[in-house]
């Protein structure tokens, strides 16, 4: 019989921070997914519509109540609509992530920000001439300020394409352009998602859904793909780095504080505020062994691909963390944080502090970041969290730490391979390597914490498939020890020889959920020296745990660009079996890749093996029956 | 006579029934202004979550001969004779719980009502929306149930449409019909494997 924490979570320090907090009579997120059982039907069917006012409508899945709103849109036009919304919402949340770095991009080069600087100049000069802007001769700021101005101009409409979608195969391309979901605008395709989804709007439910893909798109070769090209010339192209994972990270002697959230613009001012040398002392004055600074979430993923940062825990860790009492600060800028954080952070000494302008949560003092006055905002705030040290009570951190090796950017995954995609290509062929998967998302209270990543990719490995993985479920799979080099022993006899001569992990970090676009650049690179599209290639994605809208863009984004993909949870569109057999099936003739939908992450390893030989096959490769 | 029917197999949890219920037990009859009631209205039906997280409107079954009605010292609890609805009257009720301590199914509460003495603490249960009747109108937990899960009907007439459906569902050489819809079944499946993969 589990206890009630070991069907919660697999991770040990899950497991007992939990016990921890229920003796502390703390609630949790698991507490309150339990406190809303039943949820409403109609809502996990997408049956249910807020659009205008004159609903509320919801459509009867037996067939006896209403079968259609009070507009006369039916259970396929409403779920279309609900999904299309999701996908909006998502990509808009990732692109405006990629536009508040093109806007720091863009400061710097008008010397307006004067502590953030160009870090990787090559980078910069690589990108700028895709983009057309003119490098040769020319100062690093100048060119910044025009690659800046390019980047802002694929947010509006009168470009009519991205630039970045051209590092698509040309068959992907071709297909896009057949099939009328070429993206033409990062925020004109959720701009025009809203539209069509306004009442006497978009009422096919075929279009819609083509649409959602088209939006997916322009996240994913667009406002994504912004995101973490800018992050990498400001913050450094990531490289092989190592780092430590789990709650075990936090330190009892020394000011713990922690970033959460997902844009490095904050978190790498708070990192050089930590690193400084008359903090160190300041701490060490106030009985401290030093500064501590650790990261949770996607945040945490960026400094840990870039600077080796210690990882605290993902999204179903976020309350767990404070539970330590050993947070002296936590500093978040935007999504995925709870907003029970701020009413559970008065239990213990923690200091919460809110950085965004668009983001505010109750029970957290608001300290507006701006790029202006980031550096010395971020020195004034590690200060206070020292200043904090002394408040502390009793603390827990009963596990150690697990080490992992983060940091395998697509330039770092083409280094280790000797410069060229040709010796993964060559394992490949070979069949070493089955095919390569990408293992992506958050965590959901749904699914038991870390239980869906863990178990998918270790089953995918241990079949010589090579899991690239990003966001939540990337710090799932550190946490359980699959990212050293010594970690091959959990791999199949092919994947450990050719992990093992290269001296790489099994499973490679290759970022925040942001980056998921590095995973796309890997798959186009791969198809274009292969001459084929991305549909034809032996690889797969899945998101095991999700839960945000950003990740139903990415799965979708995903899929259009012909990766099939595997959720976990149910998405909201069983009222309409139209939808689901379109996404789950028919989209194949359309766009050559569909969604699938298993919890059960055994299960969802079988699904994605027998895809991967399937296309093993067509390419004329050995395939395995699975 | 007709009676409020269970059919829990069309129970999706959207809880409007026990929102509808409420309003209905509220001075003001509106979910705007009954919300702002003081005391505030509460509702005599109450959703549950089953092992899978499936709702069970779970509401009072007016049994004869009933429990509370038993094991009522005061003699608050009574039926009323027309429709056999099991009633309290507020003024006898001293709260002393024994009417829920003898029903099987757990549909009492107590708390400070409108038409009760002000400020007094009283049992509250479903009185099948005998106002409303009165009016010509259906109990208000049906008049919102979409889906079927609750109607008001003749027993024997909802039985029958039950041995209907399920002949139907089993005839043979017809085109399949399945009793549960397919999207249900879909949504159903996923949420048991979620429950049954936290065993592991």
């Amino acid at each position: 019989m589990k206890t009630k924490a070991e069907e919660r979570t697999i991770t040990k320090d899950g497991q007992l921070l939990l016990k921890k907090m229920e003796q502390d009579q703390v609630e949790t997120v698991w507490d309150r997914l339990e406190a809303q059982s039943p949820q409403c039907g109609y809502c996990e069917m997408g049956l249910s519509c807020r659009v205008c006012a004159m609903g509320p409508c919801r459509i009867d899945p037996f067939g006896e109540g209403p079968q259609r709103g009070v507009c006369g849109a039916d259970a396929d036009i409403i779920v279309a609509r609900n999904l299309g919304r999701m996908i909006a919402a998502g990509a808009a949340a990732h692109s405006d992530h990629g536009r508040d770095l093109v806007e720091v991009l863009a400061e710097v080069a008008a010397g307006k920000a004067p502590e953030y600087s160009i870090t990787d100049e090559e980078k910069l000069r690589r990108i700028a001439r895709e983009y057309g802007v003119e490098t040769e001769g020319r100062e690093v700021l100048e060119i910044a300020g025009e690659l800046a101005a390019a980047m802002q101009e694929e947010f509006g409409t009168r470009k009519g394409f991205l630039t970045m979608a051209n590092r698509a195969p040309a068959k992907r391309r071709e297909i896009w352009q057949k099939v009328g979901i070429a993206p033409r605008g990062v925020d004109r395709e959720t701009s025009e998602m809203m539209h069509r989804t306004h009442m006497g709007v978009d009422n096919g439910w075929q279009s819609l859904l083509l649409h959602g893909l088209r939006n997916a798109l322009s996240d994913g070769w667009g406002g994504s793909m912004i995101a973490t090209e800018v992050s990498d010339i400001l913050f450094g192209t990531p490289a092989p780095t190592p780092n430590m994972v789990n709650i075990g990270v936090l330190k009892e002697d020394e000011v713990n504080i922690v970033v959460h959230g997902h844009n490095p613009v904050v978190s790498e001012m708070i990192m050089r505020a930590c690193e400084s040398a008359e903090m160190v002392e300041l701490a060490r004055k106030k009985g401290a062994k030093g500064i501590n600074l650790t990261g949770l979430c996607c945040t945490g993923n960026e400094l840990l691909m870039r600077h080796g940062i210690p990882m605290a825990g993902n999204h179903l860790m976020t309350e767990l963390v404070i539970g330590t009492g050993a947070v002296e600060m936590m500093i978040v800028d935007y999504q995925c944080i709870m907003p029970s954080l701020g009413a559970l952070a008065p239990c213990y000494h923690t200091r919460m502090i809110s950085t965004s302008d668009k983001a505010r949560f109750p029970g957290m003092e608001h300290r507006e970041f701006h790029p202006d006055n980031a550096a010395e905002l971020a020195l004034t705030l590690v200060r206070e969290a020292i200043e904090n040290f002394d408040q502390r009570g009793e603390t827990y951190i009963p596990v150690d730490a697990v080490p992992s090796v983060g940091g395998f950017s697509v330039e770092a995954i083409i280094g280790a391979l000797g410069g060229t995609p040709q010796p993964l290509i060559d394992a490949i062929t070979a069949g070493k390597i089955r095919g390569a998967v990408g293992v992506v998302g958050c965590n959901n209270p749904k699914i038991k914490h870390d239980y869906g990543h863990v178990t998918l990719t270790r089953r995918l490995i241990e079949n010589d498939c090579l899991v690239v993985d990003t966001g939540c479920a990337a710090i799932a799979n550190a946490k359980a020890g699959f990212k050293v080099a010594e970690a091959i022993k959990y791999a199949g006899p092919g994947l450990q020889e050719v992990c093992g001569a290269l001296g790489i992990p099994p499973v490679l970090h290759m970022g925040s959920c942001v980056d998921n676009v590095r995973i796309l650049v890997l798959a186009a690179a791969l198809a274009n020296a292969l001459q084929v599209d991305i549909s034809d290639l032996p690889l797969a994605g899945a998101a095991p745990e999700w839960y945000s809208e950003k990740a139903v863009s990415i799965g979708s984004y995903f899929v259009a660009s012909g990766v099939y993909t595997v959720l976990g949870p149910m998405p909201p569109i069983t009222g309409s079996m139209n939808v689901v057999n379109l996404l789950t099936s028919d989209l194949n003739d359309v766009i050559g890749a569909s969604f699938a939908v298993e919890a059960d992450p055994e299960k969802a390893a079988v699904l994605i093996r027998r895809h991967i030989e399937a296309k093993r096959k067509a390419l004329g490769l050995s395939a395995l029956d699975i | 006579m007709k009676q409020v029917q269970v059919h829990p197999e069309r129970c999706l949890g959207c809880m409007q029934c026990m929102l509808a219920c409420a309003t209905a037990h509220s001075r003001t009859k509106s979910l705007f202004t009954a919300v702002g009631e003081s005391p505030l209205p509460k509702p005599r039906l109450h959703v549950g979550a089953g092992s899978h997280d499936e709702g069970f409107p779970n509401r009072c079954r007016h049994c004869d001969p009933a429990p509370c009605l038993l094991a009522c010292l005061p003699g608050a609890i009574f039926r009323d004779p027309d429709t056999g609805t099991v009633l309290v009257d507020p003024d006898l009720c001293i709260n002393c719980a024994s009417c829920a301590m003898a029903c099987p199914f757990g549909v009492l509460r107590y708390h400070q009502d409108w038409v009760a003495p002000a400020a007094k603490i009283v049992a509250q249960k479903c009185d099948n929306c005998l106002e409303r009747q009165h009016e010509g109108l259906i109990p208000a937990c049906v008049e919102v149930c979409k889906t079927g899960a609750l109607t008001f009907e003749e027993s024997d007439e909802a039985l029958r449409r039950k041995t209907r459906e399920v002949a139907r569902s089993v005839s043979m050489g017809m085109e399949e019909q399945p009793l549960i819809p397919t999207g249900v079944q879909l949504l159903r499946q996923a949420k048991k494997q979620r429950f049954e993969m936290r065993c592991r």
